[in-house]
């Protein structure tokens, strides 16, 4: 079976601190969320991986946008990009990169969860017949989507998978693992189109997201639970899951 | 209680030449010693694009096969997925009509829709469409076996009168399956007046429910061709005289099957639909607790699962029998991680000491 193969120096040297884990959850009311999924092109996906997980055939590139305009953290936009792989048998997405526009969101952010978010100027906008996502940074475009021809969905017709991301926590390196929960009020399906992809900017070169999925706009409710587990990103999940008592 | 061995023909990275050779080769050997010992059916899936888990994209192929080289095992072709782009209809009812002529009437026809994006994404299928195409193709499907000629006018295929050939050996038709995974699906099922083939893991008391509802539902079936009311599940198969052994060796290749169905990426995982109603896990997961609610005895080895030795195994398969389920298919290994020669001699096992305390039949 395929597992990851990123150098775990490189992987440690990118990391995030995070100097406690958040010992309350964190709810997000209202948040309007876009959500666009390509299939990654090329060979050699395992190389994104660390050794802890293993990538998904094809892998999937989930860019998620949220836009949330009032809350605990005040009004911010955030962006985070996330690549469908296993931990054990389980499925996770593995976030590579975020960007937040909003200094106190973003602050927050990165103290509690060690999410890595950079400054940036994070769009999101809803229209009856698309919505639209970009990101961009000193006036580059990092990433701009769009999704078209909209079609209701019940809000359970959305499936959710916890993310992972490495950071230096009290019990070292390890991956994070974040069990977003959705409680959510309308949901959208909708065919996303990936106008620009800067991959280099988003530190990742040999990122080709190629094939477009599928795409979906909900609003609802979002809360970041306490961490529950964290994996280590050097062995796999049987052996390297940890419960953060 | 009938017998089959199922085949995905998982192929173990790395992809080294002659290895898949290697794989379809055991395979056979399989096959022509289960024909010996009087197993019922062979099945082989029909999966794409699923890089070690199943490289079993063309199983007409390896089953025309398998009929060639026995003499009384049935030939399931199961399970064919019903989408066009994968498989246009007068094409599965061609091939099936000329496997059964090959197999001398042996064959029985299983019918899916896909669950994974892997596949129907590889085939860029809309997966909010793959019920409505498998529900026209089971109706159309009988047609084209039993009528000279015959036209359609459909949402997924149409075609001007036509006589589709040959025609199958068995009469009216062979006997049509569909695959169950989602709970609800074994009434789909009843409602058509078709056999129910279990490719989930279902814990017995949700299987006794599956099967009573299903039985309850067939008698006032809308059949769409001759009815075949009959349950299999599937199951593992490692049979040794020591309990410990066919322990070991079983939950290793069991938790590698789990393990490689679990890196599939399913259609629900990729794409919201409301027509993948779960994300569908076809298998057990790794570890003695592999089935949601299914506990596991004191040897690890989840309930139902015929992994032990001899007296296990009858015991195991007496529960089945007992809530209402006609048969067990079994697979026999995976990723290769059983070596043949133990394969085979579990096999042998299981029919010297197994398939002696039940009766032999066809169900209803």
């Amino acid at each position: 079976m395929l597992v990851g193969t990123a150098d775990l120096e490189t992987f440690a040297r990118g990391a995030p601190r995070l100097d406690a884990f958040p010992d309350s959850p964190l709810t997000l009311p209202g948040v309007e969320l876009l959500q666009a999924t390509f299939e990654l092109a090329g060979s050699g996906v395992e190389s994104l991986f660390p050794p802890g997980l293993h990538p998904t055939l094809p892998v999937l590139a989930v860019f998620a946008f949220w836009r949330v305009d009032q809350g605990p953290l005040g009004a911010f936009t955030l962006a985070q990009l996330r690549l469908s792989c296993r931990s054990g048998a389980r499925p996770r997405q593995l976030l590579v990169s975020s960007f937040v526009d909003g200094e106190p969101a973003r602050e927050a952010l990165n103290t509690c969860f060690a999410f890595g978010a950079r400054a940036a100027r994070v769009e999101l906008a809803r229209f009856y017949d698309r919505a639209e996502a970009r990101v961009s940074l000193d006036g580059r475009t990092l990433v701009a989507v769009h999704a078209g021809a909209p079609l209701p969905l019940a809000t359970s017709d959305l499936q959710f998978f916890a993310s992972v991301h490495p950071a230096h926590t009290p019990k070292g390196l390890r991956l994070v693992q974040i069990d977003a929960e959705y409680a959510l009020t309308r949901a959208e399906r909708g065919k996303p189109v990936l106008d620009a992809f800067d991959a280099a900017g988003f530190g990742m070169p040999t990122l080709r997201p190629a094939w477009p999925v599928a795409s979906f706009v909900a609003i609802g409710d979002v809360t970041l639970p306490r961490v529950r587990f964290v994996v280590r990103p050097d062995v796999l999940a049987f052996e390297g899951t940890e419960r953060v008592s | 209680m009938r017998f089959g061995i199922f085949y995905e023909l998982s192929v173990p990275r790395p992809f080294a030449p002659g290895v898949e050779r290697t794989v379809y080769e055991n395979a056979l050997e399989q096959v022509r010693l289960a024909d010996a010992l009087g197993f019922d059916t062979v099945w082989a899936v029909e999966h794409h694009f699923l890089e070690e888990y199943s490289h079993c994209s063309a199983p007409e192929l390896f089953l025309t096969a398998c009929a060639m080289q026995t003499k009384q095992i049935r030939v399931g072709h199961g399970a064919v997925v019903c989408v066009p782009a994968m498989n246009h209809p007068v094409r599965v009812a061609e091939r099936a009509a000329v496997l059964d002529i090959l197999s001398g009437g042996r064959l029985e026809l299983g019918t899916a829709r896909s669950s994974t994006w892997s596949e129907l994404g590889g085939f860029e299928i809309d997966p909010d469409t793959t019920k409505q195409t498998w529900d026209e193709y089971i109706r159309a499907l009988p047609r084209m076996w039993t009528e000279e000629r015959m036209s359609w006018q459909g949402t997924c295929f149409s075609m001007p009168e036509r006589a589709v050939l040959p025609k199958p050996v068995q009469k009216p038709h062979p006997p049509l399956w569909v695959t169950v995974t989602s709970p609800g699906t074994e009434l789909d099922a009843a409602e058509r007046g078709i056999g129910c083939l279990g490719v989930a893991a279902a814990s017995y008391k949700e299987q006794e429910r599956r099967t009573r509802e299903y039985h309850r539902r067939i008698q006032s079936c809308t059949p769409v061709g001759a009815v075949n009311e009959n349950v299999a599940t599937l199951n593992f198969l490692y049979c040794h005289e020591d309990a410990a052994v066919a322990t070991r060796t079983g939950m290793q290749m069991m938790g590698l099957f789990g393990l490689a169905n679990a890196h599939l990426l399913f259609t629900r995982e990729a794409y919201p639909t409301r027509a993948y109603g779960s994300l569908a896990n076809l298998a057990p997961g790794p570890g003695p607790r592999g089935r949601e609610g299914s506990p596991a005895d004191a040897s690890g080895v989840p309930e139902g699962m015929a992994i032990g030795d001899p007296e296990r195994i009858i015991r195991a398969i007496k529960e089945w029998e007992s809530i209402g389920v006609d048969g067990v298919n079994f697979l026999l290994n995976a990723m290769e991680a059983i070596p043949q020669a133990q394969v085979l001699e579990s096999l042998r096992l299981f029919a010297r000491e197994v398939m002696p305390a039940f009766a032999k039949g066809r169900g209803r």
